[in-house]
C-alpha cells in the first residue's frame, strides 16, 4: 500500500468505530493535525491482535496536533503540540 | 464510537505516584516467557495479542491488577483462547506448584 | 511488599466499590508476589512440557532483558554531546546510530528528539507502557501509572511541575505519545560548564528522567 500522505499534509483522524485492539487513542479521533513524517511501513496491529500475521505492511506517520486543538481547557502557550503515530487508514486529507 | 477502558489519554487523575517499585523475578519471567513465545521461531503470542488480552478482560480486572500481573493474565487468556493450553491443565499445575511452595516454606 | 497506596491486595477482594477510585498504582503485596511466581512457574512448566520453551532459554532471556539500563542511554547521549556529526546521525536514525556504539535497539525504530533552550520534548504512552526497553530497561512505575498516562498528553506543564521542572511559556513543549512502532529517547540539553569533558564524565550527568523528558540533565 502506497503512502497517501507526506510531511506537511493536513490530515483528519477518522472515527473508524472499530471494535477490538486499535492503537489510535480516542483523544485524537476527529482531530486535525499535520503530518510530520512517514515513519515507515509496519504490520497492522489490529490484525496482529487476532493472530493475523499475513500482512500487508501499511504506512505509519507521525502527526502533530496543536494542544489547543485537542483540549478545550489546555493551559499552556499556543505553540505547544502533541505528536503521535497514526496508521494510514485512520487518516483522511483535510 | 468505541473507546477501550485502557484508552485513558486525557482523563482526569490524581498526582503522579513517584514511588518506584522494584522489578521482581516473577515479573521478569513473565516478560521473558512472552518474548520467547512471540519470537520468530514460535510466533505463539504477539505483543498485540497480549495487549488485546488485557484490553478485553474487563475494567475492574484491568484497574485492580498490578502491571505485570495484568500481562500474565492477558497472556494466559490468549493462550487458552488459542488452545495452546487449557484452563484445567493450568489450574492443575498451579495447584501442584503451590503444594511444593507450601512444603518448602 | 508494603501496600504503598493503601491497597491491601487480596485476590478475593469484593467489588462492592466497583467503580470507585482505583488505586493510583497497584503494587502486589507479599501474597500477590508469591501468587504471581506460582502462576508463571506453572505456566512455564506446561509450556516446557509442550516443547514450546526450554528453561535455559527463559534464564537467558531474563538476563537479556535485565542487561539494558541507564548506562546505555547515557552512553548515547554523551556521544551526541561530544560529537556533533554523531548527533546528526542520531537524530536522523536512532537505531543505526546506536548500533555504531554497539547498542542494539530491539524495537522497530528509535526516534531521538532534541531538547534545546527553546524546545522541550516529553515522552509518554497513554495506551500501555511503550518505552525504549532495549536501551533503558524497564520503565519506572510512575511512567506506567494511570496518572502519568492520562494527564501527560493533556496537562504536560503541570506534570513537569510535579517533577520539579517549571517550563517557561516561551519554551515550546512537544509531548510524544509513543503509541505504535516507534520508541523515543530525549536528547537533553548539554549542561553548562562541561566544555572539554570526556564522554565518561558527560555520561555521569545523564539521568533516566532526563531521557524521558521529566527532568533536565544533572548540572556539572
Amino acid at each position: 500500500m502506497k503512502a497517501r500522505f507526506r510531511a506537511g499534509d493536513r490530515v483528519r483522524v477518522l472515527h473508524l468505530g472499530k471494535a477490538g485492539h486499535v492503537r489510535t487513542p480516542f483523544y485524537v479521533r476527529g482531530k486535525v493535525g499535520t503530518v510530520s513524517e512517514l515513519c515507515g511501513y509496519y504490520l497492522n496491529p489490529e490484525d496482529l491482535a487476532v493472530g493475523n500475521t499475513g500482512g500487508p505492511v501499511i504506512p505509519l506517520y507521525r502527526v502533530s496536533f496543536r494542544q489547543h486543538d485537542l483540549w478545550p481547557d489546555y493551559h499552556g502557550p499556543a505553540h505547544d503540540t502533541l505528536s503521535i503515530e497514526i496508521y494510514d487508514h485512520w487518516l483522511a486529507a483535510e | 464510537m468505541t473507546r477501550g477502558y485502557h484508552d485513558i489519554g486525557g482523563d482526569a487523575a490524581g498526582p503522579v505516584p513517584k514511588d518506584e517499585l522494584p522489578w521482581l523475578h516473577w515479573e521478569k519471567q513473565v516478560e521473558a516467557v512472552r518474548n520467547l513465545l512471540g519470537d520468530g521461531t514460535r510466533r505463539v503470542i504477539s505483543l498485540d495479542e497480549m495487549r488485546r488480552g488485557f484490553e478485553s478482560f474487563g475494567v475492574d480486572k484491568y484497574a485492580s491488577l498490578s502491571f505485570y500481573r495484568r500481562r500474565l493474565e492477558a497472556m494466559i487468556d490468549i493462550l487458552i483462547e488459542k488452545e495452546v493450553i487449557t484452563r484445567e491443565e493450568l489450574d492443575e499445575e498451579i495447584a501442584a506448584v503451590r503444594a511444593r511452595w507450601t512444603n518448602v516454606s | 511488599m508494603s501496600d504503598l497506596h493503601g491497597h491491601d491486595h487480596s485476590h478475593e477482594h469484593s467489588h462492592d466499590h466497583a467503580h470507585a477510585a482505583h488505586p493510583p498504582l497497584v503494587a502486589e503485596d507479599e501474597a500477590g508476589n508469591i501468587e504471581g511466581q506460582i502462576i508463571i512457574d506453572a505456566l512455564q512448566n506446561i509450556l516446557v512440557r509442550k516443547n514450546l520453551l526450554a528453561p535455559e532459554e527463559v534464564t537467558q532471556e531474563i538476563e537479556k532483558i535485565e542487561a539494558p539500563g541507564l548506562h546505555l542511554g547515557a552512553k548515547i547521549i554523551a556521544r551526541a554531546w561530544a560529537d556533533p556529526a554523531f548527533k546528526q546521525r542520531l537524530l536522523e536514525n536512532g537505531k543505526s546510530a546506536a548500533a555504531e556504539l554497539g547498542i542494539k535497539v530491539g524495537e522497530a525504530q528509535l526516534i531521538v528528539v532534541e531538547n534545546t533552550q527553546g524546545l522541550h520534548n516529553l515522552i509518554c504512552c497513554t495506551l500501555c507502557s511503550c518505552y525504549p526497553r532495549s536501551i533503558l530497561g524497564q520503565p519506572p512505575s510512575w511512567y506506567i501509572s494511570k496518572a502519568y498516562r492520562a494527564r501527560t498528553v493533556r496537562e504536560p506543564r503541570q506534570i513537569l511541575s510535579e517533577f520539579g521542572l517549571d517550563l517557561p511559556d516561551d519554551v515550546e513543549l512537544i509531548v510524544h505519545d509513543s503509541n505504535a512502532d516507534m520508541r523515543y529517547l530525549v536528547l537533553p540539553e548539554r549542561p553548562a560548564g562541561t566544555d572539554g569533558w570526556s564522554e565518561e564524565q558527560l555520561a555521569a550527568l545523564v539521568s533516566r528522567d532526563s531521557m524521558i523528558g521529566v527532568a533536565k540533565a544533572n548540572m556539572a
